[in-house]
């Protein structure tokens, strides 16, 4: 919150205030719980309150709703009637966001700081103001790399305008991805941007051939998978490829393998591209890659389910514990599934 | 003697980053809230495991009746919210209030009712959904029917108005006017709905594709779902993709899980499917992945080092309040995997013929809880709580409302199971008074549409209120005195103050329960 030490003044005491009655919270209740406000925030909230009533929609409005929000920036209603007032009186959107943008990094948890930037933009409805919200939103991500409402605006902005012709605004998503991973390979957030701008939201300009697709993000993820064998993230978005592609588990039982084996395995003699070997520091076997073969002999069934059922088992009992009535649920299932 | 836990580290594959170092200095705080007799695994020196009643209960008292301290301002749009976390509080740890407490409640919960219908966060602040499902399960627990009790002051009818009002072409709703849209205001909005009989077809149109398209690959639900594209001329585009906005989260989750299930009559009464008879809406309806969502579910469970609580989202830390937006998503899970879910309840697993090497004989325990209920239980009770009373997200932090409710709620989910029961679910359709029901409902239409929001009412309120405690199937870590109440899975209430409020609301006579038990031993 920044201080603003040039008007120390309450509204009550300021004569161009007079003409409004500020309106207590509460009357005639004697409330439970009640909060104990700062003078400044009780006398701000009081006169917007009288504000309501008359509904004006003024210049002083706009002062008055940034002063409330800058005390309290999850205070819905003046954000709401805030931007109501720019709309009425016309105002610059555009400099009413770039205002809002020191704000935003200060405040990047509350909901509506980023929703206010998703109503400017739409209103300004422009390619130009779009791409200059990845930037800031990019810098943003840099101070908290999983701000949840920061990404879901990021996803959301890089949908409404989709430009698919052209297909710039697009352009840079998945690399800036790759260095966020490079930085941080187990930032969820991230997977799940690559998630979204790879499968979840149409094909982008020059990965309509959908085959080389799936072969450059497995090999992606491969690859991540090899530098920290126990980050689910990676799995995650392994299992999420394999999914939206249909394609059967069973074609990465070579790379699985490697990481659900104890210990390091002997280097391969020739060098596998396709199948990448875990770095020094591995700890294996991996639970994610024992889960994931289950899961192969799982889905090819018959025989194989006797080897599923032995990894569970040493999920369960050894590799990990805290999830036994999930693998224990997990044999039931195939054995049920087998014998039905 | 005990094994000793695991509390092996969360591997780092030699390969540290800002995610890493995190969790490992987070798991190092942890561990020195778990006894050194726990973590030995030498039960001779057993320390108890309390939960601190005597200081939860001052520390609430406190709030309500001195207040909250300035740093609350932030939550001023969330009064609502203060009311409801404090009372449900109350509710779990089986601490009734004095009718002159009540009644003060009551009045400062309809100060904050809107002109407009709904509740905002504080009186004279805009409607809004979040708020008014805050607003109304106060009332829940401290109103009752009559005037000055609570009840008969929420508008309906306008509150039903401002619902269709934010409405919107995807399915979705806004969470107030120029708001977000986001599956918490949906929760919130089924579950007043569901409470006050405001479930109509016309403000369920569209939902359930809404909720299925917010799942993410992970398995867990987003925030929302991508609505339309910018330089369309008509809006909204049904056939476009919808990707789902946000990753895999928690509380999300919960909220999605939650509306699904309250959906489930509308989905069966008007989609076309093999048992339908006359289908509204000319499509099968949309489905959500199980599958995934359970393995998502069962993942966030944090380790031994972690003491078993469950983070929010994948390689995220854990969190008290997760204890219920994850764990008791797990009662929800079981409704929908139903019958044809694998039992050990009467039969021999399949899974002793394979066991034969181990002398683990749990698996004779008759409970089929997906998670890991003691290890819940634990987080809670050693790292949920403040040692000057409140609970709270983990050590170093301090206690809020927020997080005194939602791991005490957590805890209960670990300790009960709470489940619909078919002949509870019988008996309430057996009683069921349509003319009584569709006398306060607040839309009329044509014979035959009433015919059909007949039918949705009903199931909505058999399905509500079928949920029973399997009071066999009770877990108390660190013994009965831990013991809080059981919560409703729906709704977070009582499944006393659920019964009350939609009995009131549906004007139905609620036939007694009896309640469930299961053999404890095979």
């Amino acid at each position: 919150m920044s201080a603003e030490f040039e008007d120390v003044l309450l509204y009550a005491e300021r004569p161009e205030w007079r003409d409004i009655v500020p309106v207590p919270q509460y009357q005639g209740v004697d409330a439970l719980a009640p909060i104990n406000y700062s003078p400044e925030y009780q006398d701000a909230t009081d006169y917007f309150r009288g504000i309501i009533r008359t509904g004006e929609t003024s210049e002083r409005v706009l002062a008055l709703t940034w002063d409330i929000i800058k005390m309290n920036p999850a205070h819905y209603s003046a954000w709401q009637y805030r931007y109501k007032t720019l709309v009425t009186l016309g105002e610059d959107l555009a400099a009413e966001l770039h205002m809002m943008d020191d704000f935003a990094v200060a405040n990047m948890k509350s909901y509506q700081v980023w929703h206010h930037r998703r109503l400017l933009l739409t209103a300004l409805r422009s390619l130009d103001a779009a791409r200059a919200e990845l930037a800031f939103i990019a810098r943003v991500l840099q101070a908290d790399a999983k701000n949840y409402h920061t990404w879901s605006y990021r996803q959301w902005l890089l949908a409404h305008f989709n430009d698919d012709e052209a297909g710039w605004l697009w352009a840079g998503e998945r690399s800036w991805v790759e260095d966020l991973l490079e930085k941080d390979v187990r930032n969820n957030s991230a997977w799940h941007h690559r998630f979204f701008v790879v499968w979840a939201s149409g094909v982008r300009k020059g990965d309509e051939d959908r085959e080389a697709v799936c072969r450059r993000e497995l090999a992606f993820a491969k690859e991540k998978i090899a530098l920290a064998p126990n980050n689910p993230s990676a799995w995650n978005y392994l299992r999420g490829v394999m999914e939206q592609t249909k394609t059967r588990l069973a074609e990465l039982a070579t790379f699985v393998q490697l990481y659900a084996v104890s210990g390091a395995s002997a280097p391969p003699e020739v060098m596998d591209l396709d199948n990448p070997v875990p770095t020094e520091g591995a700890q294996l076997p991996s639970v994610n890659a024992l889960e994931f073969l289950a899961d192969i002999y799982e889905e090819e069934g018959g025989d194989k389910i006797p080897k599923a059922v032995e990894i569970w088992k040493s999920l369960a009992n050894e590799h990990d514990p805290m999830r036994k009535k999930y693998w224990e649920y997990r044999i039931r299932e195939a054995l049920q599934t087998a014998s039905a | 003697m005990a094994p000793a836990r695991d509390l092996r580290p969360t591997p780092t594959d030699g390969y540290p980053t800002v995610t890493s170092c995190l969790q490992a200095s987070t798991e190092q705080i942890l561990l020195t809230h778990l006894p050194q007799s726990l973590q030995s695994g030498d039960p001779s020196q057993n320390v108890p495991v309390v939960l601190q009643r005597n200081l939860h209960l001052p520390y609430l008292l406190r709030n309500l009746r001195q207040g909250l301290p300035q740093q609350y301002t932030g939550q001023d749009a969330s009064q609502a919210w203060l009311m409801y976390w404090t009372f449900q509080a109350f509710s779990c740890l089986g601490v009734g209030m004095d009718g002159k407490t009540k009644q003060k409640a009551r009045e400062k919960v309809l100060a904050m009712q809107h002109g407009d219908g709904g509740f905002g966060g504080g009186p004279g602040q805009a409607p809004h959904l979040l708020a008014t499902y805050a607003a109304v399960s106060a009332l829940a627990i401290v109103g009752e029917p009559g005037p000055g009790g609570g009840w008969d002051d929420i508008d309906r009818k306008k509150m039903y108005d401002f619902f269709m009002s934010v409405k919107q072409p995807d399915g979705s709703f806004l969470v107030c006017h120029h708001g977000e849209v986001d599956v918490r205001g949906l929760y919130c909005l089924l579950a007043v709905a569901t409470m006050l009989n405001l479930l109509t077809p016309e403000l369920l149109e569209g939902v359930p594709e809404f909720i299925a398209s917010c799942q993410t690959y992970e398995g867990g639900f987003g925030n929302a779902s991508f609505p339309d594209w910018a330089f369309s001329n008509d809006g909204h585009d049904p056939t476009a993709p919808r990707p789902v906005l946000g990753e895999a989260h928690g509380g999300y989750t919960f909220c999605a899980l939650g509306s699904w299930i309250l959906l489930q009559p509308y989905i069966r009464t008007h989609y076309k499917s093999p048992s339908a008879v006359a289908p509204v809406i000319d499509r099968a309806p949309p489905t959500i992945n199980l599958r995934s969502l359970l393995r998502w579910l069962t993942h966030m469970q944090g380790t031994g080092i972690e003491l078993g609580g469950f983070k929010g989202r994948t390689n995220k830390l854990v969190d008290g309040c997760y204890s219920w937006w994850v764990g008791g998503c797990f009662p929800l899970v079981d409704a929908l995997l139903g019958e044809g879910a694998p039992t050990t309840h009467d039969t021999v697993t399949p899974v002793e013929n394979t066991q034969a090497s181990t002398e683990d004989n749990e698996w004779h325990d008759i409970d089929d809880t997906l998670f890991n209920r003691e290890a819940l239980q634990e987080y809670v009770l050693f790292a949920g709580q403040h040692p000057a009373g409140g609970l709270r997200d983990k050590p170093p932090k301090i206690p809020d409302s927020y997080h005194t409710l939602y791991c005490l709620a957590g805890l209960s989910a670990a300790q009960h199971r709470v489940v619909p029961d078919q002949s509870r679910k019988d008996d309430l359709i057996q009683s069921w008074d349509a003319g009584a029901a569709q006398k306060i409902a607040v839309t009329a239409g044509s014979v035959d549409e009433q015919g059909r929001a007949d039918i949705l009412r009903r199931e909505s309120f058999a399905e509500a209120l079928c949920w029973l405690e399997d009071e066999g199937a009770d877990k108390f870590v660190g013994g009965s005195a831990n013991r809080v109440n059981a919560t409703q899975p729906l709704f977070n209430l009582t499944v006393t103050h659920t019964g009350m409020i939609m009995a009131h609301f549906y004007q139905q006579k609620v036939p007694s329960r009896v309640p469930k038990a299961t053999p404890k031993s095979t």
